[in-house]
């Protein structure tokens, strides 16, 4: 068959396999087995090519190759990095001729043509021209950091981030992009050029990358840069419809939404207006849910809302049902998210098996504002008045079966999250404006919002796997990190645009900041710790108390520098009081000890000294916050905030694809013990769990475990030692293998007793997968039976009970097959595993085993292999 | 015994003489969707930007689906449901077929939601030869099944009761079926129709529950009746599995007259055979293609597990019974 391809032009041209296989080549120059690569994703690409194929589509092939290969060999990750970037500088920077010194100097002197053409298309602030010295930035530019993503990683960035032209196409090399970020939070500093190559710097090393929005706005002509909104929605109908306009402006410049719904009035409770009742807060959430669905958040993403309610609330059992998936849809949250903001007096009437009182917030109006003690006296009030008859309405369960209500839902919905509103309020040092009465959308946000301040946080993240060297976190480097993450986000304040007043005067009068860190996990491997071992928890408590010391004495310097935010006086901060202090609240508050230790594990870091500098001046009301940076985590190429890996190899569904997530940790390791090549189809075969890998040393199967195989209570005590030092809250995703409801009810009790204020998903594990495509797969050997595999052992006279063979049928076979004991002959010789499987005297039936494997070792697919063991495995 | 007529013990349950059929029942009440649970939105954007060779495919791949698992639904019905005698088995099958009926109106949904000539669509499997050709060779062994009955109580019923199942289970669920998932999946896998996509991988993992229950029924029976187990019905067998790789292959050149981005015709089909090989072995038959797997990319797409941002994409992994297990106790 005649291959011709399609043009750009349109022109038709002959296929020319030559051409491709030199831009593979180029892609593959100074890896380790650049031929055999060139040729494998030659080969593969030519397998899905067709007459007419346009050259785009060709190129997209040729990656998507590449791509497919990463399983094999990280190698390949490289080379579809490289093959993607092609793509971009082309049509970034025009052709160049293949000379990387000729692409640093195009890329370089276009520069400055580049942000003058979109200041002048209305893309681009007007300040990113004036305000800089463009040359300048320009010669700072290193395009070969390029060569640090990962291919999910710079595919990601191109797809959410990439600033596109009217013909959505990517007008941003990855470094045109970082610098655009950098720029656009230094407007206002004194040398914006200097300021703008230190974050740069920063970002383009990976070393921290700003959070999303502010990844798509900064720089902009539209620089909504905020992140996370919590707006609360008060009990009459112009403020639910204010509301629901307010949820459609947010989304559209892509911030996540924290909806409270607590004080709505229930289902039933009287209107005065017409002498009806209430349809209480069902029907509004569904308004919501159906408004997010029409917005693109910054035309980039679906919109993304957290409902939450307070478990008291008369309605709270409909709540637990909104992401049942059989049901009313009217009744169905298809799209929003639940949580559950919960009370210690709740978790108080679980423990002693009490009863837990449901009430209508009309009647119990300032339940929503308590927390702590106070709100416990007031609610036995509230159950006392019950229990005269003196409440309209009222719902009364054993504590234990909503408990138990909430848990189940979780289990099969992985909703509502559970949120604790005491340790939020108790420890927070920024409620002197008000009541915090839910979280974000990622559950990391603690701010206070009322019917005037919809509450605004700004996000960044720190990559702690990017400051390891040598083995050991450069403490150094980290504090630079910090710092400068620090002062471009609270610039970032003065140049954001937020579409409502009541967020735009919040975020002003806060200045809240939310500084995360990801990458966690990726250290712990790097500096071989096992994510559940003491010591990986002594780490977090050393790595967190060192991030926030540094970040708060920041902010305490910017206020020197610029003034303290409006809000600070009557905080916590101005008592001199820092995240540490405020355990002992919690504590006094329960009248329990939390368990933990609360030693501070940085010797070398004066609290007391910090202390008495905050009294003084505080810049932003909160510091940090964990967010799951499930994009920016992926971008930076590093597992996402406090989160384990989840799997040595996983599939990452996104809306910008789904990805192979292959750890490149392990691979190394692997690697350099000649182990990789042997046990690679292996661990896909086993989902990503190198538990049951024949082979592998101990101390590698302990750092290497995957989420559902972590003891579940290492989570808890990772987010209870980070918590300690983070003044808003972390992002807790949590991972169960175990079904039992017993076990999930500890789990989750002890995380309260930790002190822990928010968990986020639970991924349960499937009991359950398709059958998988590309490894070796025989559901009959789980029969042990052998079917018409009988035949041929019978005219051989081989009793039952012993190895089975597939039978052999007179028939023509397209491809002439050897004989299967021929074939385990070759095997044999060819394979050194397998002699010495052999000569270790384990019965004939056991060495079929790695024979099998050992063909996964030839470039042939394992499916291939002939010698298929029914009855024995 | 599996096959045959049922008698009053074959009620009870218990003692269950199948617990294979059991578990595979239990699990798949905790697989439970509805297709109304994804919305399709975000793939009528993506449906706009397609080629018309990808419309294409994807008309024709729901247009074969959509009357497909009716198809097998009447099979199992009619076929296999009466002549078992397993209350486990009749318990998991009650589930399947919901599961079959489950499908079709997902691919109902599908062909509803998007702007295809619906007239068109539902004739395609009547009207074009490649794909009337697939739903003749299930009819001919459903004809038997259901216009002649079967006396499973000789040996030629069992053998009958067999090639049945192979035609409807091993062919056209286990290597049809998983041709057009690849297909469907490849979509996904370019970042379009991932709704669509979802849907699948639902479809997917029942099938895959399917397949098993097909797989382990044939090996109980021919177990149960060694008599069955001849070279000659072997080889029986193996013709049916390659008769319906040929249907297959002539369907996948009218779904791919040309090529789409990463797929053509003879991609399709030396996946095809790469399945088809791994059911005779299966069935502990010898494998017949030697064809190696050109979609290394599934593995992405099967065999990990997924990891869901819920805000971007369904979430697919969820099952519903949960608060019923109990960790198993020593001494349990």
């Amino acid at each position: 068959m005649t291959l011709t391809i399609t043009k750009r032009d349109g022109q038709k041209e002959a296929f020319n396999a030559d051409k491709i296989n030199r831009s593979i080549e180029r892609a593959c120059v100074g890896l380790l087995d650049p031929i055999g690569m060139t040729t494998q994703i030659a080969t593969e690409t030519k397998l899905t090519l067709y007459d007419g194929i346009t050259t785009e589509e060709m190129d997209a092939a040729t990656i998507n190759a590449a791509v497919q290969n990463i399983k094999e060999d990280i190698e390949y990750d490289k080379v579809a990095v490289r093959l993607l970037l092609k793509t971009v500088y082309r049509r970034v920077v025009g052709e160049y001729n293949h000379d990387p010194a000729e692409l640093e100097t195009k890329h370089r002197v276009q520069f400055s043509a580049h942000i003058k053409k979109h200041v002048a298309d209305g893309l681009l602030d007007g300040r990113m021209e004036k305000s800089f010295d463009l040359e300048k930035l320009a010669s700072a530019l290193k395009v070969e950091r390029d060569e640090i993503f990962t291919y999910a990683g710079l595919s990601s960035l191109f797809d959410r981030y990439s600033m596109r032209d009217e013909n959505q196409k990517r007008i941003e090399s990855p470094q045109y992009f970082f610098m655009r970020i950098a720029m656009g939070l230094s407007y206002n500093e004194k040398n914006p050029t200097e300021q703008a190559i230190k974050f740069y710097d920063r970002m383009s090393r990976h070393l921290y990358i700003a959070g999303g929005s502010t990844n798509i706005g900064a720089g902009t002509a539209r620089p909504a840069l905020s992140n996370c909104f919590l707006l609360e929605v008060h009990d009459d109908m112009d403020h639910i419809a204010k509301s629901v306009a307010d949820v459609m402006k947010i989304s559209k410049a892509s911030g996540g939404i924290g909806v409270s719904i607590t004080k709505l009035r229930a289902a039933g409770s009287p209107l005065k207006s017409s002498n009806t009742v209430s349809s209480g807060p069902t029907p509004f959430a569904k308004i919501m849910d159906t408004a997010i669905r029409a917005v693109q958040r910054g035309g980039k993403k679906l919109g993304a809302l957290c409902f939450y309610m307070e478990n008291w609330h008369y309605d709270f059992p409909e709540f637990i049902d909104w992401k049942h998936n059989a049901g009313d849809d009217y009744l169905r949250m298809r799209t929003a998210n639940t949580a559950v903001w919960i009370s210690d007096e709740f978790m108080r009437r679980v423990e002693k098996g009490e009863d837990w009182y449901m009430f209508d917030p009309k009647e119990t109006p300032d339940l929503n504002e308590l927390y702590g003690q106070a709100f416990s006296l007031r609610y036995a009030e509230y159950v006392e008045m019950a229990k005269a008859g003196k409440m309209r309405l009222v719902k009364k369960v054993p504590a234990t079966e909503q408990w138990h209500q909430i848990l189940t839902s979780l289990q099969s919905t992985s909703h509502p999250w559970l949120t604790w509103k005491d340790p939020v309020n108790l420890r927070a040092l920024n409620n002197n404006t008000g009541t915090i009465h839910m979280s974000n959308l990622c559950t990391e946000i603690c701010l206070p919002q009322d019917k005037d301040n919809i509450a605004v946080c700004n996000l960044a993240s720190l990559n702690l796997a990017a400051h390891i060297e040598h083995k050991q976190i450069n403490w150094k480097e980290l504090e630079t990190s910090v710092r400068l993450a620090v002062r471009q986000l609270d610039n970032l304040i003065d140049i954001n645009v937020l579409p409502i007043e009541e967020a735009s005067r919040s975020d002003r009068e806060n200045r809240a900041v939310g500084l995360g860190v990801m990458g966690f996990a990726d250290a712990l491997e790097q500096l071989s710790m096992s994510y559940e071992s003491p010591h990986a928890w002594d780490f977090a408590d050393r790595v967190f108390e060192f991030i926030s010391y540094i970040a708060i004495d920041e902010s305490a310097e910017l206020a020197k520098e610029r003034g303290s935010y409006n809000n600070f006086k009557g905080s916590g901060w101005s008592f001199g009081l820092v995240p540490l202090d405020t355990i002992e609240r919690v504590e006094k508050d329960r009248g329990v000890v939390i368990d933990l230790p609360k030693i501070t594990k940085q010797k070398r870091l004066d609290w007391d000294r910090l202390r008495a500098k905050v009294k003084g001046g505080m810049r932003n009301a909160t510091l940090m916050a964990v967010a799951p940076n499930a994009n920016i985590g992926l971008v930076a190429g590093t597992t996402p905030g406090i989160d384990p890996r989840f799997a040595q190899v996983f599939s990452r569904n996104k809306i910008s694809g789904k990805y192979l997530d292959l750890n490149h940790n392990l691979v190394k390791d692997l690697k350099n013990m000649g182990l990789w090549d042997e046990v690679k189809e292996h661990i896909i075969e086993d989902q990503g769990d190198i538990s049951r890998v024949e082979g592998l040393p101990a101390y590698l199967k302990e750092i290497y475990k995957t989420a559902f195989t972590t003891n579940v209570y290492a989570y808890i005590e990772v987010a209870a030692r980070a918590q300690k030092w983070v003044d808003q809250a972390l992002s807790r995703n949590m991972y169960l293998e175990s079904r039992d409801m017993d076990d999930m009810k500890n789990v989750y009790m002890t995380a309260w007793r930790k002190g822990l204020k928010t968990t986020y998903y639970l991924h349960m594990k499937p009991r359950h997968t398709a059958e998988q495509s590309t490894t070796n797969v025989n559901k009959a050997e789980m029969t042990g039976k052998r079917g018409f595999g009988a035949i041929k052992l019978a005219a051989a006279g081989v009793p039952l009970g012993a190895v089975a063979s597939p039978v052999a049928v007179n028939m023509p076979s397209p491809i002439e097959a050897s004989a299967p004991d021929l074939v385990v002959a070759q095997k044999s010789e060819s394979t050194p595993a397998e002699t010495v499987r052999s000569e270790s005297g384990v019965a004939e039936v056991a060495s079929v085993k790695p024979a099998e494997r050992s063909v996964a070792d030839a470039p042939t697919d394992p499916a291939d292999n002939p010698n298929v063991c029914i009855a024995c495995q | 015994m599996l096959v045959g007529k049922a008698s009053p013990e074959d009620y009870n349950l218990h003692p269950s003489q199948y617990p294979w059929a059991t578990d595979l029942y239990n699990q798949a009440v905790r697989n439970t969707w509805f297709p109304h649970e994804i919305a399709l939105k975000e793939d009528l954007d993506d449906w706009a930007k397609m080629t018309e060779d990808e419309r294409h495919a994807v008309e024709f791949l729901v247009a074969f689906f959509n009357p497909a698992e009716l198809i097998v639904n009447r099979s199992i019905a009619l076929g296999i449901y009466p002549y078992l005698k397993s209350a486990e088995c009749h318990l998991y099958l009650a589930k399947v077929m919901w599961e079959e009926a489950n499908h079709c109106v997902a691919f109902e949904y599908v062909l509803q939601t998007f702007p295809i000539d619906r007239e068109r669509a539902f004739s395609l499997h009547q009207n074009v030869p490649s794909m009337k050709a697939k739903e003749d060779f299930i009819n001919k062994y459903m004809k038997r099944m259901t216009e002649e009955e079967l006396d499973v109580t000789t040996l030629e019923g069992k053998r009958d009761f067999i090639r049945n199942l192979v035609a409807t289970n091993i062919v056209m669920e286990g290597i049809w079926f998983y041709s057009g998932f690849m297909v469907a999946l490849s979509f996904r896998q370019r970042n379009q129709l991932r709704n669509v996509g979802s849907l699948v991988t639902w479809v997917l993992r029942d099938e895959s529950l399917h397949l098993k229950f097909g797989i382990n029924l044939i090996h109980n029976i021919l177990e149960e009746n060694p008599d069955m187990v001849t070279p000659e019905f072997a080889e029986e067998i193996r013709q049916i599995v390659i008769e319906g790789v040929n249907l297959e292959t002539a369907f996948n050149k009218d779904l791919f007259p040309r090529g789409i981005l990463g797929l053509n015709a003879d991609y399709v089909n030396q996946y095809v055979q790469y399945v088809a090989d791994r059911r005779l072995i299966e069935l502990g038959l010898e494998k017949y293609y030697n064809a190696t797997n050109p979609a290394k990319w599934m593995s992405t797409a099967t065999d990990v597990f997924e990891l869901v941002n819920f805000f971007e994409a369904q979430n697919t992994n969820y099952e519903v019974d949960s608060g019923g297990e109990k960790k198993t106790k020593p001494g349990q």
